[in-house]
């Protein structure tokens, strides 16, 4: 039985562009708002039956709630409270789901007043995501967050599929991504994780930019562009037609784009899409990833990335990993 | 079922924060009209649930089509017995998936989400207006009225007499709730919608709260009339939800303090916030 907590068999630690996570986990921005939710839900029910002796694997501590993280990364900050879409913000799809909250939040000040304070006391690295409408709004958002002591990384949203003008629009053309990668690179020291979108013909384009404009690590995916109608209406589903697809519908995606970037850039990949349990994890560290988030799957289960921690350990136990190092683009 | 202890008038103050549970399924039945009616075993959760709370239930399997939990309010609970139900409706593929769960099986949900009614205090009348499945989560609330020495007059809304009659279900703690029916094709009761008893019962006066929950345009309308008629309004309201502990922003509602989260900050609204 591996005790993740305490001393696992298996060495979980791992840098990500220089981010130290204690194992490789983080969940993907806007899945988990800034952590409270789940931190309640999850000191609230760790140690219950239904939860199958996580509490102990983990050596949960229900005041730190978020401490079993490698790293937790926050919705989507901008200068500016925006607030999001209007009309429906999600449906279900076949094993996926679609989303257009459009990057609701309070804006930096909000975000710096009620959360930062709150960070510090869960002992965990924290990931702010960073969203703009233009070069100047990205900039505004690193400067204020340099100014806080708990903001331990950037990871710099390029590719939200939700929003007019920004978002996407610099995820899509080298040109602009560098631009604000190189902005925000000359305004900190920090990680600086440039999120990328797959809804792209070429990621390894972006991919190689971004890494020449000073990024110290790519995350990727974002959702995968899509749409739904409402047959009865005659109607997109969604006010802005567009919206994200997210969930293990993704996965395929996700693993290739994650396999592509790695062989083209040399910076530590943070993988994402679709991932639901230890093998998934598995599969993006060989494809290329040093770290991964997880999204949709918050929404199925609320306690999986604790139950990831522990299954994954596990895997690598029985598969005889000693140094999670060995996985990372360790594809035969 | 007996309501196991809890005050008899709720409110929002003593709602506790939600959990995860694994319960058991102890009977789900078909009642006809894609109506199905479960209870379940979980006596964490039905120790803490308050009228008009719901439970966000998972319908499918990990890597399965149906990612997402589906929000469903919960229509009578019992903190002795561990037990709660369940009124729902089959809409689609999840619901559909919920219905074919039998006896025995195990379902996990997290519990007991939202703010409940909250009647003001020393209501002694009040109006409850229901469409269709919207009925269920009004009747723990007439229960905990009726309890309270509450003066209770409920109109239920159905399409029609099928519908009607896959209501009666939640007729199990009605005692001393006087009930007015409608029906949109006149096969049961009063022949048209709930609003025109609703309004006529408004005009008559004496009451000091209205609850309604059903079609978002009833809603509005009965929410209107409320307050043209001065009563306290309360409305509860469905929305799209993915993670159902407030963090992710999908089931927003809009209202005159900005957008707010319908899993956590309702699903019970004061009316008189609510932007239509």
């Amino acid at each position: 039985m591996v005790n993740v907590g305490m001393n696992s068999l298996v060495e979980l630690a791992v840098d990500l562009g220089g981010l130290k996570m204690k194992n490789p986990f983080t969940v993907a921005s806007g899945t988990f708002a800034s952590g409270r939710e789940y931190a309640d839900l999850w000191a609230a029910t760790m140690d219950t039956a239904d939860c199958d002796g996580l509490a102990t694997k983990l050596a949960f501590n229900p005041d730190k709630p978020l401490s079993i993280l490698g790293a937790l990364t926050t919705k989507g900050v901008s200068h500016k409270s925006w607030p999001g879409n209007t009309g429906i913000r999600i449906t279900e799809t076949a094993s996926g789901m679609l989303n257009s909250i459009g990057l609701q939040n309070p804006g930096v000040e909000d975000f710096c007043t009620k959360d930062i304070s709150w960070f510090g006391s869960q002992g965990v690295p924290v990931i702010v995501n960073v969203s703009g409408h233009s070069v100047d709004e990205y900039r505004r958002v690193v400067e204020r967050l340099e100014r806080e002591g708990a903001v331990t990384a950037y990871e710099i949203n390029i590719s939200c599929p939700n929003v007019d003008c920004g978002g996407m629009s610099f995820g899509i053309d080298p040109r602009a991504a560098a631009e604000v990668t190189q902005a925000c690179r000359a305004l900190t020291k920090r990680p600086l994780i440039i999120k990328l979108t797959p809804n792209v013909t070429d990621i390894t384009e972006i991919a190689r930019a971004c890494e020449a404009a000073g990024a110290s690590g790519l995350s990727l995916i974002n959702t995968v562009a899509g749409m739904a109608i409402d047959i009865r209406a005659r109607k997109p589903l969604f006010d802005r037609k567009m919206a994200g697809l997210s969930g293990p519908a993704i996965k395929p995606i996700a693993l290739w784009a994650v396999h592509r970037v790695y062989g083209a850039v040399k910076l530590p990949i943070l993988g994402m899409g679709g991932i639901t349990n230890a093998e998934d994890v598995f599969e993006f560290m060989l494809a290329g990833a040093t770290a991964v988030a997880v999204g949709s799957q918050n929404f199925t289960d609320p306690l999986s990335v604790p139950r990831l921690i522990v299954e994954f350990a596990e895997l690598c136990e029985r598969e005889g990993v000693k140094n999670i190092d060995e996985l990372i683009g360790g594809l035969e | 079922m007996c309501d196991g202890g809890q005050s008899a008038v709720t409110s929002a103050a003593t709602a506790s924060r939600p959990i995860l549970e694994k319960g058991r399924v102890i009977d789900n039945v078909a009642l006809g009209s894609g109506m199905g009616f479960i209870t379940l075993e979980a006596p964490r959760v039905a120790s803490m649930l308050l009228p008009g709370q719901f439970v966000h239930l998972r319908v499918g399997e990990p890597c399965g089509e149906h990612i997402l939990r589906r929000p469903l309010s919960v229509c009578d609970f019992d903190a002795d017995a561990g037990l709660f139900k369940i009124y729902y409706q089959i809409k689609g593929g999840g619901t559909a998936a919920l219905s074919a769960r039998g006896k025995g099986e195990e379902l996990d949900f997290i519990g007991p989400i939202g703010r409940p009614w909250t009647p003001p205090e020393g209501c002694t009348r009040a109006l409850l207006v229901g469409g269709g499945v919207g009925c269920a989560p009004l009747t723990p609330l007439y229960k905990a009225l009726l309890e309270a020495g509450v003066e209770v007059q409920m109109i239920r809304g159905a399409q029609n007499a099928t519908m009607m009659a896959a209501l009666e279900v939640l007729d199990f703690t009605n005692t001393g709730c006087k009930m007015i029916l409608t029906t949109d094709d006149g096969s049961v009761g009063y022949h048209g919608f709930v609003t025109v008893p609703a309004r006529e019962c408004l005009q008559s006066g004496g009451y000091d709260y209205v609850a309604t929950c059903g079609p978002e345009p009833m809603q509005k309308l009965i929410a209107g009339m409320a307050a043209e008629a001065g009563v306290y309004c309360e409305v509860s309201l469905e929305r799209r939800m993915a993670c159902g502990i407030g963090a992710c922003l999908s089931c927003v509602v809009d209202t005159t303090d900005g957008k707010k989260r319908a899993c956590v900050d309702g699903p019970v609204f004061d009316a008189s916030v609510i932007v239509w």
